[in-house]
């Protein structure tokens, strides 16, 4: 058998060279497409704590409603809920923010404002439905 | 000519030239490996009733040509 030239060895060389190429790449191609098929997940299959993990809302304190009570200052981001609470009288909207912002009992509140449990209980309790009738009322405008 | 094709290999001075970046000759070698690529680039997909269909991967085709033509310029062909 005749042995190859030079010329002719390079030539086979070449081929099995771009051949050996072709194949590698393609090989990786499937790879990375089953890697990717194995950690892809649809967006319809998140849960739906998965999908608010996805995002974050920014948060401005100027778009916030400040009030404040007895040297607390308490932001209020909703803003129909803000205007109802600054339509009240002072006292009944610092007890309101007492309780349901700073989380403070009736007997709390009432010692901080010279005032009976059960005054603060009725004033929270009027504030209430006056907070229900304000917004009720702006809703239905 | 038919000499080269029962050889199925590409003739020197071609190989030479693609490896050197001539534009010419790096098409000669992309026309000589296309059923190769098209080859490997071919799926197998199935329809809505289970049929399967034999579609070339378009992405995958192109990226094979590119993958060979940045690999060419790397052979030693002296």
């Amino acid at each position: 058998m005749k042995p190859y030239s030079h010329e002719e060895h390079k030539r086979h060389a070449f081929d099995s060279f771009c051949k050996k190429v072709l194949r590698n790449e393609a090989r990786d191609y499937y790879d990375e497409m089953k890697r990717q098929r194995d950690r892809e997940v649809s967006f319809s299959e998140l849960s739906a704590q998965e999908m608010d993990m996805l995002f974050v809302m920014d948060e401005y304190p100027s778009e916030k409603f400040n009030f404040s009570v007895l040297g607390h200052a308490v932001a209020i981001g909703d803003e129909l809920i803000a205007q109802a609470i600054a339509a009240l009288p002072d006292e009944k909207r610092d007890i309101i923010l007492l309780a349901y912002f700073l989380d403070m009992t009736d007997g709390e509140i009432g010692a901080m404002l010279n005032l009976v449990r059960s005054t603060v209980q009725y004033k929270r309790t009027s504030s209430l439905q006056e907070l229900k009738k304000f917004m009720e009322g702006n809703a239905n405008e | 000519m038919s000499k080269q094709k029962s050889s199925g290999l590409l003739p020197y001075p071609v190989i030479v030239a693609a490896t050197h970046g001539d534009v010419d000759a790096i098409n000669a070698v992309l026309k000589h490996y296309e059923g190769y690529i098209a080859a490997l680039s071919t799926k197998r997909l199935y329809d809505e009733n289970g049929q399967p269909h034999l579609c070339v991967d378009e992405g995958l085709r192109r990226r094979l040509e590119t993958k060979l033509i940045t690999k060419i310029l790397t052979f030693n062909a002296a």
